[in-house]
């Protein structure tokens, strides 16, 4: 089933991958323009009807999502060569950006594809855990209150907070890539958020050990995309930089200091 | 998403290289800063001086310095060939993506890595021609004098005749070489205080920025002005003749004007020496 011939058409090309390893592959669809469409809900008309444009029978295209409100970063995918979600990527506002009326979509090129548009970002929880991206307040006992927060501190570590792990700083980065091993912003960005924590700081050295080897904060080359396409406007490069400093001052006490006591 | 599955895995003892990871990449910011920008700036300087003061004598100033080529080893061939190692392997493991992301920091990012590598074939052509007298299959043949066999001076001349080769890419070639240098310098002082947690702020940054734009540009005009002086110096047939004689006779290769030295003549008589 086609498109009816009598409304104006927006032609999705769409990069696909059958699975992990497969050879990846473009395929093109027509999806009849309404007034507010966002890819989301062209993409669901594709799986609806996944007839490709030379009318050939296809498969609905896989592409991943959850909260549809830029809140949750499942659906990010490559939208016209730049990374960013696909349910806040709106039709009237990409149709501006393309006069021709073609819209590409793309997985993203940082992570192992699953299916077509659906990667899988584990690269990113992993580097969560590498950094301790939590405030360790597990046990039996009372610890009582937590510390008092200041509301210069609140400010930035509610900047901070916004990290939703799509993914978008590692995309647009020319020194993350596929078969490396560096952490990246949003990884740097929540050690710095947890090491403002009142509590979350005890576990501040061990951030910053594990942030100092190869991978880690040093392999930034400050190209500044990362603050650029960040959906949520966290302020990236601060983050780096904090870090930077953070490291460079663990750097001379571990020096000065020796390695700690076990 | 699917959790990572090796967590309990033994871990093999990490390299040298990774051990010292941070260590390593620390001293690559700090060599491209402390000697190796830090000499750009005054071999710069002294070379403005063609324009304006004294060239010759900071030339041989220079050359005269105690334990020189100590200094050239331990502050200069070291560290430059300890940055340019790391420096290229650090930009063989990148991808950039200037087209696709073609915002301003992403090409000063690229331009980084492309003049790196510039300035890494220049300073090495530069070196082994003007210190360690290679020819490069006579496709270079610009030797630099100090002063001629009864001490004429002879640097400024030399430098002349260099950048007014009958080859143009000799002067083209110095001009990219001498800006990839100045670009690197002043982008690398910039991205360096991200880096060791200087600059912290994004105001800060753009501040530190003003001031290594400044920098760029003084050591810019600083090359302009020496490049104009050489590229227009009216050198004299005798000077010419002077240079194609010692190039010719010389039996070492290295350092001509280190023997010259050893017998200065004064001033007069060698004025009347020349031929």
């Amino acid at each position: 089933m086609t498109a009816p011939a009598n409304t104006k058409n927006i032609r999705f090309k769409i990069k696909r991958q059958d699975g992990p390893g497969k050879a990846s592959y473009w395929q093109t669809f027509d999806v009849p323009y309404k007034p507010n469409l966002n890819v989301i809900s062209c993409l669901q008309y594709i799986a609806e009807h996944p007839v490709t444009v030379a009318g050939e029978k296809s498969t609905p295209v896989v592409w991943d999502c959850n909260c549809l409100e830029e809140v949750c970063g499942a659906c990010t995918m490559v939208i016209n060569g730049k990374v960013r979600q696909s349910c806040s990527a709106l039709l009237d506002e990409l149709l501006k950006e393309t006069p021709g009326g073609m819209v590409t979509l793309e997985p993203m090129t940082k992570f192992p594809v699953v299916r077509d548009l659906w990667v899988d970002r584990s690269r990113m929880f992993n580097a969560l855990k590498t950094i301790q991206a939590w405030v360790p307040i597990d046990g039996t006992h009372d610890l009582g209150e937590g510390p008092k927060e200041s509301a210069e501190n609140q400010d930035v570590r509610y900047s901070l907070s916004r990290c939703m792990t799509c993914g978008c700083c590692l995309e647009a980065c020319p020194q993350f890539l596929l078969g490396n091993q560096f952490i990246g912003a949003q990884a740097i960005s929540q050690a710095r958020y947890f090491n403002l924590h009142g509590t979350g700081k005890v576990l501040a050295d061990q951030r910053l050990d594990a942030m100092m080897g190869p991978g880690g904060i040093t392999d930034c080359g400050n190209a500044q995309n990362c603050v650029k396409v960040c959906p949520k406007e966290i302020p990236l490069t601060e983050s780096i930089a904090a870090i930077g400093r953070q490291a460079t001052v663990h750097a001379v006490k571990r020096f000065f200091n020796g390695p700690p006591r076990k | 998403m699917s959790a990572d599955a090796s967590p309990n895995a033994q871990a093999p003892q990490p390299s040298l290289l990774a051990q010292n990871h941070f260590l390593l990449r620390r001293l690559h910011s700090l060599s491209g800063i402390v000697p190796i920008g830090v000499f750009l700036i005054f071999h710069l300087f002294t070379n403005f001086q063609m324009l304006v003061g004294n060239f010759q004598h900071e030339v041989e100033f220079i050359h005269n310095m105690p334990a020189l080529i100590y200094i050239e080893i331990l502050g200069l061939w070291l560290p430059i060939g300890f940055h340019a190692v790391l420096g290229i392997a650090y930009t063989l493991g990148s991808n950039p993506n200037s087209i696709q992301y073609p915002y301003m920091d992403n090409w000063r990012y690229t331009l980084q890595r492309v003049t790196g590598i510039l300035a890494f074939l220049f300073i090495f052509v530069h070196g082994a021609k003007l210190r360690w007298g290679f020819t490069f299959g006579g496709y270079l043949d610009t030797p630099f004098y100090l002063h001629g066999p009864h001490g004429e001076p002879l640097a400024t001349a030399s430098t002349a005749i260099a950048l007014q080769h009958a080859f143009p890419w000799v002067l083209v070639g110095y001009v990219v070489g001498v800006y990839a240098c100045v670009y690197h310098w002043a982008n690398g002082l910039w991205t360096a205080a991200i880096s060791w947690g200087l600059t912290l702020s994004v105001a800060a940054q753009r501040r530190w920025g003003v001031f290594c734009v400044g920098l760029g540009l003084a050591l810019a005009v600083f090359s302009a002005g020496a490049i104009y002086k050489a590229a227009t110096y009216p050198v004299a047939d005798q000077q010419r003749e002077m240079i194609r004689l010692m190039e010719a006779g010389r039996t070492l290769p290295a350092a001509p004007h280190d023997k010259v030295l050893e017998l200065p003549l004064p001033a007069e008589e060698a004025h009347e020496a020349a031929p």
